[in-house]
């Protein structure tokens, strides 16, 4: 069955800010080819390690952001490195490059040389300030984008005096800046189609980061004392609301709220909790009422509360949120990202992780993959393992721009290019 | 094979002519529509009074119960038109339909059975519209055991694990201060989208597009799943989350430090020998920097309790963009845990790229959103439209649009269908 994006070829000389992106397009079928300096990128020093073992090829951080594409060493700021890039960027349809701003001018390999060559070219540059202005040569990694866009003003703790504010972890500055660039890269190829116009982006994570605080900046934009402050668990807010995180019998934590969301979802939680002669006085008709009003924020509402979590301390997790949902409430059961390996609506109905063959690890060696983030009921999801470092180096050159073994040998001799 | 969209370009956004029917509401949909109208695309918002979009009334006491003075609201929805249409009126149905006949994509983030209770499931909207693309956004997808559970962004959080991901170690989780998964929900949303114009552009081809939004963040649960998958290792374990630290990199110092002012931090984050020393000489080269314990990357993430001590009493005398900028003509990634305040009136950097734009608004005077995150050499970002009023361009869409008589509109409204 065709995919998605069959016929689109793509350049990516990313690392760890902009990844995702060609994971993202190699996955519903482009043509990815990652460009790596010689020796591999700095990602694939990150752990964790297959079997805890470091290694360029056993990084599973790598893996897990570098499916489905293949991988060319070759040393860009040599001359006849540069050249073979151009090269390659002749018959491509995307440049994707996440490198410090200018530097690929100061190597002739930006958007004005490449373009010239081939106008249909789209090139996207995310890097972490934009190409211009007072921060543009700032440092960042992403706890600095998370830090400066706004992300960590609004999660931690409320209740840890002196704790500080929280970066949620794993990698979400990066993946935030990747989400919006490749929006725009693919926005761009949509207007190519119609046009038959490429064009540059300059994507900033900073911006895409600023973008992603929901109502951080709208609540202080139309008033000056509306600044929200973190609390635990739940959402930033400029007064404080109720705790929603209850803990379970068996040592976990749902997230329980809107308890008062409508009359019957609560009677029927009530009767639920009486069950266990754990209802107290809720059964009364003011806790009704507020229901029926879909009351919130109130001391009678703090109180139910409290009932509920005393009540829901002697259930276990995967109960309570089972029985919850089942009654309507949206509550969430806070899982360990490993746990949904075991759900079967993921994991059975829905197909939502993937065996991926990886034949260097021995002939029928499978590992198991988070899989698609979204189910296409037309094209299909499907992805190849991450390539080992330079794994297809040789075969692109040949294949691209009919490189000779001679010539290919003279170029690893000067450590030009690089081979698994 | 070029398929044009069903509308004139009227702009210079990339997906200029490009008709949207948007029943999505709160945030998660409406991130995901924002996107297109952004890039060009118009997006009729469908809406009606009777269960109004709740984002419309997160308002402060000063609104006078119109729906049109949300903040958040505003930057979620400008760039978009409203009409009000009531689909439980049979005539109401028959317009959508006509609508829908001649637009690109449908847009909705409802529970999973409602648009099939309407007899609007993908099967009936491809009776109307062969080519049409449909994206659904609920909580568990359309299929399997749990579609009928229900999320909010919170809920899709803490199911995928990224709530449980976030925190210091031993502590209860500090999770996500908002719901970081109505945005990546609707960036995921979008990112579909623009994936399937484009193979409908190739083939002629429309689809369904069954987005769940707690499988969008388990999509981003990649290497812990691996981790456990390969190794058998678990997150669930007593060092995990690593709080502001960073031992996945090994890099060390990697953490928030308390700064001037009451509850103000920064972030400093040293990823090499360099900006080590870069860092040593910033703090005047301490008596402590040269102990032995801090003279590899390896030694400073064994003793890295003690050298965040020290550093902090170092950073308590400045304040957080104090100290960023001073570390960053170091030469050292550092950066101010930024406030909102900050981000609107103190970032230069922000400041220059315009990020902040605004246009006027009957009611709020002016909307002031968040633009894109990108400069676009040929589609450059524009805010043509603000946050539509609730139903400001029925009139445009029956009249123009569907072409019905001016003199029916009144008989519409007084009938409830529109």
């Amino acid at each position: 069955m065709t995919m998605a994006l069959d016929g689109i070829k793509v350049l990516e000389l990313c690392g760890e800010r902009g990844q995702l992106m060609g994971k993202l397009m190699g996955d519903m079928g482009a043509t990815v080819i990652k460009i790596e300096p010689i020796g591999g990128v700095k990602e694939r020093n990150i752990g964790p390690f297959k079997d805890d073992i470091p290694n360029k090829n056993r990084s599973l951080y790598f893996w897990a952001n570098n499916t489905s594409k293949q991988s060319v060493e070759l040393d860009i700021t040599s001359s006849e490195g540069s050249n073979i890039l151009k090269n390659l960027s002749k018959n491509v349809d995307i440049i994707l490059e996440d490198m410090k701003p200018g530097y690929l001018t100061t190597l002739g390999l930006d958007y004005t040389e490449l373009s010239k060559e081939n106008p249909a070219l789209i090139m996207t540059s995310l890097t972490a300030f934009g190409q211009d202005g007072p921060y543009r040569d700032y440092k960042s990694t992403d706890i600095v984008a998370l830090a400066m866009g706004g992300q960590m003003h609004s999660c931690g703790y409320d209740d840890l005096p002196g704790s500080p504010p929280i970066r949620p972890w794993g990698d979400h500055g990066n993946y935030i800046a990747s989400h919006y660039a490749l929006l725009g890269t693919l926005s761009a190829l949509i207007y190519r189609d119609l046009s038959g116009k490429g064009q540059y982006i300059d994507a900033s994570a900073h911006e895409a980061c600023s973008s992603t605080t929901e109502a951080a900046l709208p609540t202080y934009l139309y008033s000056p004392h509306g600044v929200v402050s973190r609390q635990t668990g739940r959402h930033h807010a400029v007064t404080p609301t109720s705790k929603t995180l209850c803990k379970t019998v068996d040592g976990k934590y749902l997230i329980v709220f809107r308890i008062f969301m409508d009359l019957s979802s609560w009677i029927s939680l009530v009767k639920w909790m009486d069950s266990y002669g754990m209802a107290e006085d809720l059964g009364d008709q003011k806790f009704k009422d507020m229901a029926a009003r879909r009351t919130a924020g109130s001391e009678d509402a703090d109180y139910a509360m409290e009932v509920l979590r005393k009540f829901i301390t002697t259930q276990t997790a995967e109960d309570v949120y089972r029985k919850a949902q089942q009654l309507r409430f949206p509550w969430g059961i806070v899982r360990s990202p490993e746990e949904n390996l075991n759900d079967p609506h993921f994991s059975e109905d829905r197909g939502m992780f993937a065996e991926i063959a990886h034949p260097e690890l021995g002939k029928d060696v499978l590992i198991k993959y988070v899989g698609r983030p979204y189910n296409f009921k037309g094209t299909p999801w499907n992805a190849t393992r991450p390539p080992l470092s330079g794994e297809h180096t040789e075969a692109i050159l040949e294949n691209e721009l009919n490189y000779s073994s001679d010539q290919l040998n003279s170029l690893v001799s000067k450590n030009i290019i690089g081979s698994a | 094979m070029n398929k044009p969209f069903s509308s004139i370009p009227l702009n210079k956004g990339a997906l200029s002519g490009l008709r949207v029917i948007d029943f999505s509401w709160i945030v998660a949909g409406p991130t995901n529509t924002r996107i297109l109208g952004d890039f060009g695309a118009e997006v009729i918002k469908i809406e009606n009074e009777a269960s109004l979009d709740y984002c419309r009334g997160f308002v402060g006491p000063d609104a006078d119960g119109s729906p049109n003075k949300s903040p958040l609201h505003s930057t979620l929805n400008r760039n978009k038109k409203s009409i009000t249409l009531n689909v439980m009126h049979p005539q109401g149905m028959e317009y959508l339909k006509e609508l829908i006949s001649i637009s690109d994509v449908i847009v909705e983030n409802f529970s999973s059975r409602v648009l099939e209770k309407w007899g609007l499931g993908y099967e009936e909207q491809k009776k109307i519209k062969p080519d049409i693309i449909y994206c659904s956004m609920s909580g568990f997808g359309h299929s399997g055991r749990d579609r009928d559970f229900v999320t909010w962004g919170p809920t899709a959080q803490a199911i995928s694990g990224l709530t449980y991901m976030s925190g210091l170690p031993g502590e209860e989780s500090a999770g996500w201060g908002f719901s970081y998964m109505d945005h990546t929900g609707g960036f995921y949303g979008a990112l579909a989208i623009l994936m399937a114009l484009k193979h409908r552009n190739k083939t002629g081809q429309g689809q369904h597009l069954d987005l769940s939004q707690v499988e969008a963040g388990i999509g981003l649960t990649g290497t812990p799943v691996l981790d456990y998958t390969v190794n058998g290792r678990p997150f669930r374990r007593s060092d995990m989350p690593p709080g502001n630290r960073s031992p996945e990199r090994g890099f060390a110092p990697h953490n928030s430090y308390q700064c001037k002012g009451e509850d103000r931090w920064c972030v400093i984050s040293v990823t090499d020998e360099n900006e080590w020393e870069l860092l040593v000489q910033a703090m005047d080269t301490p008596k402590w920097s040269n102990n032995k314990k801090f003279d590899s990357m390896e030694n400073r993430l064994v003793n890295q309790v003690e050298l965040d001590k020290l550093i902090n009493l170092w950073t308590l005398n400045f304040s957080p963009r104090e100290i960023m900028k001073f570390l960053q003509e170091k030469g050292v990634p550092c950066g101010a845990i930024q406030t909102p305040p900050e981000r609107v009136d103190e970032d230069e950097q922000l400041i220059h790229r315009g990020f902040i734009s605004s246009i006027p608004h009957s009611e709020l005077g002016s909307i002031k959103v968040e633009s894109i995150p990108m400069k676009m050499s040929e589609t450059p970002w524009d805010l043509r439209l603000s946050a539509p009023l609730l139903g400001e361009h029925s009139a445009e869409v029956y009249l123009d649009l569907l072409g019905i008589p001016g003199e029916q509109l009144g008989t519409m409204y007084e009938e409830g269908i529109a």
